[in-house]
């Protein structure tokens, strides 16, 4: 069976085969010795069949063919029993259903007829015979050769290749002393046994039987596998950078040609004459980046200006009315708009303005200096005729036009106005309260005459009409108060008005007291926006007469000096007749101060200032009026009134501020009926049972039965689920709990019951769902990257198995890849990492 | 009127050609969109609907052979190239493209068994149970061959004989050497007409044999007494050799993980080995239900596709228990051999019924050129539905695939049985002592031993 045999002539298959059959192969087994020796490789091969014939035998012992044939078989040597035989051994050459073996058999036929040929005549007789008869080859009848007596011929001569029966046995073995013997007396004997003796000590140099094949075997596999290990080993760095990577490319650097037009453009040649003279005009008329990007920005503007006026002659065109053309055309003539559209005679016209004002304003020409309206002033003219009064109005007016600075596009009231502010605050110094109240009362008085109604717009509607009657109507009581105020004032004496003017910031006047509001907080604001449009001014006496106590909102102006005079005033005047109600805006302000107060006033006790602002919220406008004040020492600090009480102001303790608080509303029991109704929803009662007449009988003779008893079995079972339903929840121990149960159904489709495989913790899994990786979520750099796919590789291009390379296992995972300057797409890179922790 | 003006640079936003799309800014703070979890649900199901839509697989068939295809072997140096031999010693060149035989290789006389050319693609080399091992030069492809007329046949360049039949052959990746596999293991060079080396193992042949490219010394065989081998073939054994319970049928070793390779078992499963660690199987990889005949690795190394005798092809991922797509057609009987092709685009089929045909390695891709903002939509689509795969109604879509009813009922009832069993060793675990009774994994569960 070995590889030798094959290798070997067929008579020393013949043998080989013989020795199997028959008889000691030892010679066959030193020349495999040999043969090992001198040819290491193949001396393998030989093992391998040595394992499997080894295995076959149980035993791999080299010497197992001594014994003999079995008994039984020697015995039953006649013709019965060597048909049982046949039959027996049959299977044991023919069942092998190996090629090798066949090829081993159709030699060994024709060996054994000649093997067998010296063998005693009966048996070789009677082989032949039932070769006859039965058709079949010799080799079917080797089992009965087994069992005949042995005699031993062989191929070879005997010699120390092929030794005998006996030397195998160990009779008459041949020892060096036997060697030697006929040698004894010759010249070189001593030497000859001297060196022998010298072998026989010598234990390194002997040949020691070798190893059993198995064993052989296995020690050269382990060698192997080693090596082959070690190979695979270096392997690992490439594969786990690989595995590791989100995505792998393959092909990337494969050049596959064009595959743009550009791509193809850039690299044009001209050939033809035309081309050339192409390419020269091209290059020759080329212009530097500067200029071109100027052009172009040049070009840009240009158009964007031509299309903002197509744009606004568009809209103007599609103006219908007619007056509105007519007006822009006049307009168009006029010079002054002209003049606008020119900057020079812009210019011009500015320096013509200006000087006339400079000439208004040094000759006061206007202003009825001139003798005529002197006159008729002094003769109280104007006032008698309408002619002159007209006439010196027209001047005024004439005058204000032309003295107003030429820059403020708007009417000349407006400036007016704040010339007039300014004196007046100038003069507020050093105070001159008649004047002012005259002045107040002048305002007032026009108010009252000019309430006429505008007959066109939003005002002529006839809700809105009657809304503003209303308001004048108000406004004009408001307005008479007042007057008869500034003649009591004007009567009365300085002393009050002065306290009054000063008085500003965050009052909100009485009833009775609103008088002074309109003129004063007109001012105010007037003065606080320094030079506010001049609507303000049409509308602003107006505005004061319908709602006094807007301005007095804005921010505070007085300072503590201010409180501190009034207070002063207050205290010292108690026989003015003036309330004052405390405007409690800036409540965090005021908080504040209350709180500090109450501490002071804990603190200092003798120095009884603690706010009392329930108090005073209760007390309402009448109280105020009815003069309570006078009595209570009020005291205004920094804008608060306080009033000095005698009884002192307890702090309620926290819990009696929340009781307080929420005396109204129960919240337990409130909560109680939501988490019954919560748990009426997701745990549903079932219903008891009901008695519908009619349902159930016949007729209303028969006798009722009641509720059958399926139906209350049905309903038992139904409340005992339900009581365990109730009782398996999660906040069925927590009195002051709900958690709901309920599930979306929606929003169910959107979720996991168990985790996915390569994630191995709910967290890690949820953030990876958490971004979006849409091309509508994500800006257009990073959508690419988020996307892209694990493997990319070309259509068309013959992917390459894996060559080795160093890799040096700190670098990044993929850092020699063109692709790979964007950032690594986290998600992948997780549960990568996962999968991979998992599958170790 | 004043007019704000948002600054915007003019080269920024001035396309180079009208076709060029315009730029188009978003608002991407996510307060903005809320619902983008539930839209990018929706788009996942749709793309997987889509896939299922557009799901065309089969390009074609090759028609020619007279007999059942044995064996086939792709050109790794040209694309359109495939061989293919039937059991009746024929051979002949396919071009893939126009799927007409180009050339054919007459000369065996008994079925051809092994098949494979070698890395150049200059040489083929056939082997087959007439025991002679027949090298032919390849023809050299060229643009005029592209009609039908021109069906070349050439000589064979050298004709080698064994002493026995030999079932399969396998090249040297990078080399001028070639294993055959029958009785015995020989290592042949081209040049001589006696095997190199030979390695004997046992009295049972070699059923298979396959090079690993990326070491070059180190093949795999496997063995009809149920061995799986890795030599290496500068030594002179065996260096690891399992023993498993069933035979098995062929051997692919992982082109981007030479110490990975995937065995195609009789007994319908595939099993996936590191080379180093022999003892368990890295991946059990079950769906057929019959024996797998022959396997192949995607050249990418992250799938590989698989031919079974229950008539059908299935893709498997490379660490995946299942496969991720099974190919079958009526008329397509027991398959004998698969390839992937070298690009990884294209899967090819040899079966019983002479055919040899030719399927999309991904169903439902679109082939031809793509222009990048498709490309871009269906990147999008497949990550997407990969995100979103884990959700059961995208599960249940994706995973849905038509089966032939044979193969359905066997799966079944393999299926039963395989729960049969499972209950019955849960209940003999659940009443004997703890420990006594271990359920083995199903990793090592057919292996039976790794022979030291």
């Amino acid at each position: 069976m070995g590889g030798l045999k094959r290798k070997s002539s067929s008579s020393a298959k013949a043998l080989a085969k013989s020795k199997k059959k028959k008889g000691p192969h030892l010679p066959n087994s030193i020349l495999k010795v040999i043969a090992n020796q001198k040819r290491p490789l193949n001396s393998d091969e030989e093992d391998d069949d040595d394992v499997i014939g080894s295995d076959d035998e149980h035993g791999g012992d080299l010497y197992e063919y001594e014994e003999g044939v079995p008994e039984e078989e020697s015995r039953k040597n006649n013709r019965y029993d060597r048909h049982d035989n046949y039959d027996y051994e049959l299977p044991e050459d023919f069942e092998d259903e190996n090629v090798e073996s066949e090829d081993d058999d159709d030699g060994g036929n024709s060996d054994n007829d000649e093997a067998e040929g010296d063998d005693d005549d009966d048996d070789d007789r009677h082989t032949r015979m039932l070769q006859s008869l039965t058709g079949m080859p010799s080799a079917a009848f080797e089992g009965e050769s087994k069992s005949k007596p042995v005699l031993f011929t062989e191929a070879y001569p005997e010699g120390e290749f092929n030794p005998t029966r006996d030397v195998l046995e160990g009779k008459n073995v041949l020892t060096e002393e036997d060697f030697l013997a006929p040698l004894e007396g010759t010249p070189g004997y001593q030497k000859t046994s001297k060196q022998i003796a010298r072998m026989r000590k010598d234990t390194k140099h002997v040949v020691h039987a070798p190893l059993p094949k198995p064993q052989r075997e296995r020690l050269e596999r382990k060698a192997v596998i080693g090596l082959v290990d070690e190979e695979f080993s270096k392997w690992v760095h490439l594969v786990k950078k690989n595995r590791e990577a989100p995505t792998v490319y393959f092909n990337q650097d494969v050049d596959l040609g064009y595959s743009t037009v550009g791509a193809i453009a850039s690299e044009f040649q001209p050939r033809t004459e035309f081309e050339k003279k192409m390419a020269s005009v091209l290059n020759d008329s080329e212009v530097s980046m500067e200029d071109h990007i100027k052009d172009h920005n040049h070009i840009a503007k240009m158009r964007s200006l031509l299309f903002r006026h197509e744009f606004k002659s568009k809209r103007i065109k599609k103006i219908k009315s007619k007056t509105y053309h007519r007006l822009k055309n006049k307009d168009l003539k006029n010079s002054s708009l002209g003049a606008l559209m020119d900057p020079e005679m812009a210019k011009e016209e500015a320096m013509r303005q200006e000087a006339k004002r400079v000439e208004e304003r040094m000759t006061l020409k206007h202003r009825n200096t001139g003798k005529w309206a002197k006159r008729m002033i002094s003769r109280g003219l104007n006032v008698k005729y309408d002619g002159p009064k007209a006439a010196i109005a027209e001047q005024l007016q004439m005058n204000a036009n032309l003295s107003r600075k030429m820059n403020s596009m708007r009417d000349g009231s407006s400036s007016d106005e704040s010339d007039d502010e300014e004196e007046f605050n100038d003069g507020s110094d050093e105070d001159t309260p008649s004047r002012l109240i005259a002045k107040a009362k002048e305002k007032t008085l026009k108010a009252l005459e000019d309430d006429e109604v505008p007959n066109a717009g939003l005002m002529s509607l006839p809700f809105m009409a009657r809304a503003m009657k209303k308001k004048n109507e108000e406004a004009n009581e408001e307005a008479k108060r007042a007057l008869e105020e500034y003649e009591e004032w004007e009567n009365s004496g300085g002393e009050n008005s002065k306290k009054t003017v000063n008085v500003s910031g965050r009052r909100v006047f009485g009833a009775t007291a609103k008088v002074e509001a309109p003129k004063e907080s007109r001012k105010d604001s007037d003065n606080f926006y320094d030079d506010s449009d001049s609507d303000n001014d049409m509308a602003g006496i107006e505005d004061n007469n319908i709602e006094p106590v807007r301005d007095n909102a804005s921010p505070a102006r007085n300072t503590i000096t201010e409180a501190e005079k009034f207070d002063d005033d207050v205290a010292g005047n108690p026989a003015s007749k003036t309330t004052f109600d405390v405007a409690m805006f800036a409540s965090g302000s005021w908080k504040k101060m209350t709180g500090s107060k109450n501490t002071e006033s804990k603190k200092a006790p003798k120095k009884t200032r603690a706010p009392i602002p329930q108090a005073q919220d209760k007390k309402g406008p009448r109280d105020e009026e009815s003069g309570d004040s006078e009595s209570e020492a009020e005291q205004m600090v920094d804008g608060v009134l306080t009033s000095a009480s005698k009884e002192t102001f307890e702090v309620p303790s926290q819990a009696e501020l929340i009781n307080r608080a929420f005396a109204g509303d129960d919240v337990l029991d409130e909560f109680e009926k939501d988490k019954e109704e919560v748990l009426n929803q997701e745990v549903p009662k079932p219903e008891k049972p009901v008695l519908v007449p009619g349902w159930g009988d016949w007729t209303n003779i028969q006798k009722k039965r009641g509720i059958s008893k399926q139906m209350v079995q049905k309903h038992e079972a139904e409340k005992k689920e339900w009581e365990q339903g109730l009782k398996t929840r999660k906040d069925a121990r927590l009195k002051h709990v709900i958690i709901s149960e309920k599930v979306d159904k929606k929003a169910e489709k959107l979720h996991t019951t168990t985790l996915p495989f390569p994630f191995t913790s709910k967290e890690v899994f949820e953030h990876s769902m958490r971004m979006p990786i849409g091309p509508e979520f994500n800006p257009s750099t990073i959508v690419g990257e988020l996307n892209r796919p694990e493997v990319v590789k070309k259509t068309g291009v013959i992917i390459k198995p894996v060559k080795f390379e160093e890799v040096n296992p700190n670098d990044e995972v993929d850092d020699e890849h063109p692709r790979n300057h964007q950032k690594q797409r986290p998600k992948k890179k997780t549960s990568r990492r996962q999968g991979k922790v998992k599958s170790k | 009127m004043r007019i704000k003006t948002i600054s915007r640079s003019v080269d920024e936003f001035t396309r180079e050609r009208s076709q060029d799309l315009q730029r188009v800014f978003h608002n991407f703070d996510p307060s903005l969109r809320p619902m983008e979890k539930a839209v990018e649900y929706q788009r996942a199901l749709t793309a997987a609907k889509l896939e299922k839509i557009f799901a065309r697989p089969f390009v074609g068939a090759m028609d020619g052979h007279r007999d059942g295809i044995s064996c086939m072997a792709k050109n790794p140096n040209y694309l359109k190239g495939i061989f293919s031999a039937s059991m009746d010693g024929d051979i002949r060149l396919w071009d893939i493209a126009t799927r007409r035989t180009v050339c054919q290789f007459p000369g065996h006389l008994g079925a051809v068994r092994g098949l494979t050319v070698s890395t150049d693609g200059n040489v083929l080399v056939s082997c087959g149970t007439d025991c002679n091992v027949r090298l032919w030069s390849v023809p050299r492809p060229s643009l005029e061959d592209s009609d039908l007329s021109s069906e070349k046949s050439t000589e064979p360049s050298a004709v080698y004989t064994c002493k026995n039949a030999l079932l399969a052959v396998d090249h040297q990746f990078e080399g001028d050497l070639f294993a055959t596999a029958g009785a015995q293991l020989d290592i042949w060079n081209h040049n001589r007409s006696q095997p190199v080396q030979s390695f004997t193992s046992g009295s049972h042949s070699v059923i298979s044999v396959r090079f690993n490219p990326g070491e070059p010394d180190i093949l795999a065989t496997s063995s009809g007494d149920n061995h799986i081998s890795i030599y290496d073939i500068r030594m002179s054994s065996a260096a690891r050799k399992i023993l498993m319970r069933t035979k098995t049928n062929s051997i692919a070793w992982n082109p981007m993980e030479p110490m990975n390779f995937t065995a195609a078992n009789e007994d319908g499963n595939c099993y996936s080995f590191d080379g180093r660690k022999n003892e368990e199987a890295k991946c059990v990889h079950k769906d057929h239900v019959s024996a797998v005949m022959d396997i192949d690795f995607s050249p990418t190394g992250r799938e590989f596709v698989t031919g079974s005798y229950d008539r059908s092809v299935r893709i498997f991922p490379y660490n995946g228990g299942h496969s991720r797509e099974i190919y079958h057609t009526k008329r397509m009987q027991r398959v004998f051999c698969v390839k992937y092709s070298s690009d990884a685009t294209y899967v090819i089929s040899g079966s019983d019924d002479t055919n040899l045909r030719l399927w999309k390695a991904k169903a439902s891709e679109q082939l031809g050129v793509i222009l990048p903002r498709e490309q871009k939509k269906h990147e999008y689509n497949e990550a997407v539905k990969n995100r979103y795969k884990h959700l059961p109604e995208i599960k249940r879509i994706v995973r849905h695939r038509h089966l032939p009813k044979p193969i359905y009922k066997a799966k079944a009832e393999s299926r039963a049985m395989n729960d049969a069993k499972r209950r019955k060793d849960d209940r003999r675990k659940a009443h004997s002592a703890p420990g006594t009774v271990v359920t083995e994994s199903h990793r090592t569960r057919r292996i039976i031993k790794e022979v030291e």
